[in-house]
């Protein structure tokens, strides 16, 4: 029970003060907004607004999210590391092995927050992009104008939310601009389900495609392993080596089935690197919606379990590193 | 006071520990601390002495368990200083005070209490009577980032008496302070003194040291140069002051005339004067109740209940 009750302190702290740095609330607002963009201006999408839409908001997600993942990780490690904070709770009846899977707990914690934001802001930006419909009461070209302007103000609202309780209650602004911008964002999207795409009253249909979800998962399970890869690396380095080499490592992840999955027999070091590092093709899911219209269960599940092994992988190893890190 | 049974005969033993700080490439860097043999006794307040770079800290932090030795053996409380059982009994204000710059006073107090798994009317108890003891009471929901420095070392001295420790290890715990505070802090170490707790005292302040410390170690080059009682130490051999009261003033020149006839040497005479602090406390003081009114500032505080009662061990 004591364990526990270490781990969530440590856990919620570390959530807590990764939401309360400007870069992580920046960086979530940029994805949402970025996202929400798309189906509005995108000019030259043949036909095909809403996969651009579906396909950019997983990109944002992603691309936005290592950013986050990284830097989250990064200062709840090697800046607390520096900064002397790790020392004083170190020297409390805290095991290193506990302290580590705490901070990475507490980092997974805000990486999932922020992927529910992006998550929504993709299923709505799919929502609002340009359409045919042919319904009972529709029967044309279709663009969701009311739930664009919409999720383009949410934003704007969370940071006005996160000033008046700032000013009222002198609560921190970046968390509650944070929390607001999740809240608001699972508003929009109920208020949008209860009208279709032309704006008329239609309470009992989502009009909105749930099968982006599973695709929007299997991101946030890269950058849950993206998160270990940095914590690990944060045990011994500081900010910047530690983000160089983990966007290193995920190009070389990239590229991977090209650089050395087709020399696998021909050279034994292709093999193993070929295993070794993490192979981030696995989570985008984006080509299975376009061509199969749903994500196959077989490859999320695997994907799933190569995620979590990876993860553990790298946690134990970061968690075996932390364990001699001096701290100063 | 202290179960001499269950305690070790000393509460931490150095032998001859060495610390050499490595470079990335593995080369020997800095050698901090050289063949450092210590040991600090149950229920004293035992000072550690030296300049800049000489090895104090990390002297400190290894018996925390948070530097690995490079050679030599450290046991606290009976154990590996990386225990937490160990930790558990141990409060520790660090040199500089490392703290959650967007938590609360209160939040902050709230996060280390959970740290040693207080039960949560202990635990609001403790941080209640803590904050008022260090007199921040009126700042208990402001972000200890906004704090002064003086603000920051005395949430930093509240979080290392929380779990009301057996071992406090203060590092430099009156930088920062202002008088009344310094002497608050050393009023504090001598109370819990007086309980039977062990103090491990790091400072550059020589006047801080000698006011509350039992034994002194001074270190210089990561060597140890001079341990043991700090009477015996300061004493000097063969000297002998003889101090009157005001009235007998007149009888001074009657007296060195003696002194020197039966002796041949002729005595020095001066009037001993207040050390500065006594002065400053004294004045401030007579000032009134001034100070009491700023919210930072924190006259006569007295010690929290839990500080003060004795202690169970």
């Amino acid at each position: 029970m004591r364990r526990i009750g270490q781990f969530l302190a440590l856990a919620r702290l570390t959530t807590l003060e990764a939401m309360r740095q400007p870069v992580c609330l920046l960086l979530a607002t940029g994805a949402v907004l970025a996202t929400a963009l798309t189906p509005v201006l995108t000019l030259h999408n043949l036909g095909e607004a809403g996969r651009l839409a579906r396909d950019s908001g997983l990109a944002f997600h992603l691309f936005f999210g290592l950013f986050l993942a990284g830097y989250a990780s990064c200062v709840s490690l090697s800046r607390e590391l520096r900064r002397g904070t790790a020392a004083a709770v170190l020297s409390k009846p805290v095991g290193r092995g506990l302290f580590f899977s705490a901070k990475f707990a507490g980092v997974a914690m805000l990486v999932m927050m922020y992927s529910v934001c992006t998550c929504i802001a993709t299923l709505l930006a799919e929502r609002c992009a340009e359409r045919f419909l042919n319904t009972e009461r529709i029967l044309g070209y279709v663009t969701d104008w009311r739930t664009a302007v919409l999720l383009l103000t949410v934003p704007g609202l969370a940071f006005l939310v996160g000033g008046v309780f700032h000013y009222l209650k002198r609560g921190a602004f970046q968390s509650s601009a944070f929390v607001a911008l999740i809240l608001g964002l699972l508003l929009l999207l109920g208020f949008a389900g209860c009208f279709d795409q032309a704006g008329h009253w239609a309470p009992y249909h989502t009009h909105v495609q749930w099968r982006i979800v599973p695709a929007s998962v299997l991101v946030t399970f890269a950058l849950l392993m993206f998160s270990a890869l940095a914590l690990t690396l944060s045990t011994r380095l500081t900010l910047v080596p530690t983000m160089t080499l983990c966007v290193a490592i995920f190009c070389l992840g990239l590229m991977s089935d090209y650089w050395f999955g087709i020399h696998t027999e021909a050279f034994a070091g292709a093999h193993l690197l070929h295993n070794i590092i993490p192979n981030w093709q696995h989570f985008w899911a984006a080509d299975f919606l376009a061509n199969e219209g749903h994500i196959p269960a077989r490859l999320l599940t695997m994907t799933t379990l190569y995620a979590t092994a990876v993860t553990t992988t790298l946690l134990c190893i970061g968690a075996a590193l932390f364990n001699k890190t001096e701290v100063r | 006071m202290t179960n001499k049974k269950a305690e070790p005969e000393t509460i931490a033993q150095l032998t001859g520990v060495s610390k050499v700080f490595r470079d990335f490439w593995r080369r020997p860097k800095v050698t901090a601390v050289q063949d450092l043999t210590l040991s600090i006794r149950p229920g004293e307040v035992f000072g550690l002495l030296g300049p800049n770079g000489s090895g104090k800290s990390t002297t400190i932090k290894m018996l925390l368990g948070l530097l690995h030795p490079t050679s030599g053996n450290i046991t606290v409380l009976g154990r590996n200083p990386t225990h937490t059982a160990s930790k558990a009994r141990i409060g520790y204000l660090p040199e500089e005070s490392h703290l959650y710059q967007y938590l609360t006073a209160k939040e902050t107090l709230d996060f280390y209490a959970r740290l040693f798994a207080m039960e949560s009317r202990t635990r609001q108890q403790r941080i209640e009577e803590l904050l008022d003891m260090v007199g921040l009471s009126q700042s208990a929901q402001r972000p200890v980032g906004e704090f002064s420095k003086g603000m920051a070392r005395r949430i930093g001295l509240a979080q290392a008496l929380l779990n009301d420790p057996d071992l406090i290890v203060l590092d430099e715990p009156t930088s920062g302070l202002d008088p009344i505070g310094t002497r608050q802090v050393k009023d504090l170490i001598l109370a819990l003194s007086k309980r039977g707790k062990t103090v491990l005292l790091c400072s550059h302040l020589l006047a801080d040291v000698e006011d509350v410390c039992d034994r002194i170690a001074i270190l210089y080059g990561g060597r140890l140069q001079a341990e043991g009682n700090v009477q015996d130490l300061l004493q000097t051999p063969g000297d002998i002051r003889l101090t009157l009261p005001h009235q007998a003033a007149i009888h001074t020149e009657e007296l060195t005339t003696l002194i020197t006839k039966h002796t041949g040497i002729e005595p020095a005479v001066d009037h001993p004067a207040l050390r500065l602090e006594e002065f400053f406390l004294h004045t401030i003081q007579k000032a009134g109740s001034d100070a009491s009114k700023d919210p930072d500032d924190s006259n006569s505080r007295s010690v929290a209940n839990y500080l003060s009662s004795p202690t169970d061990h």
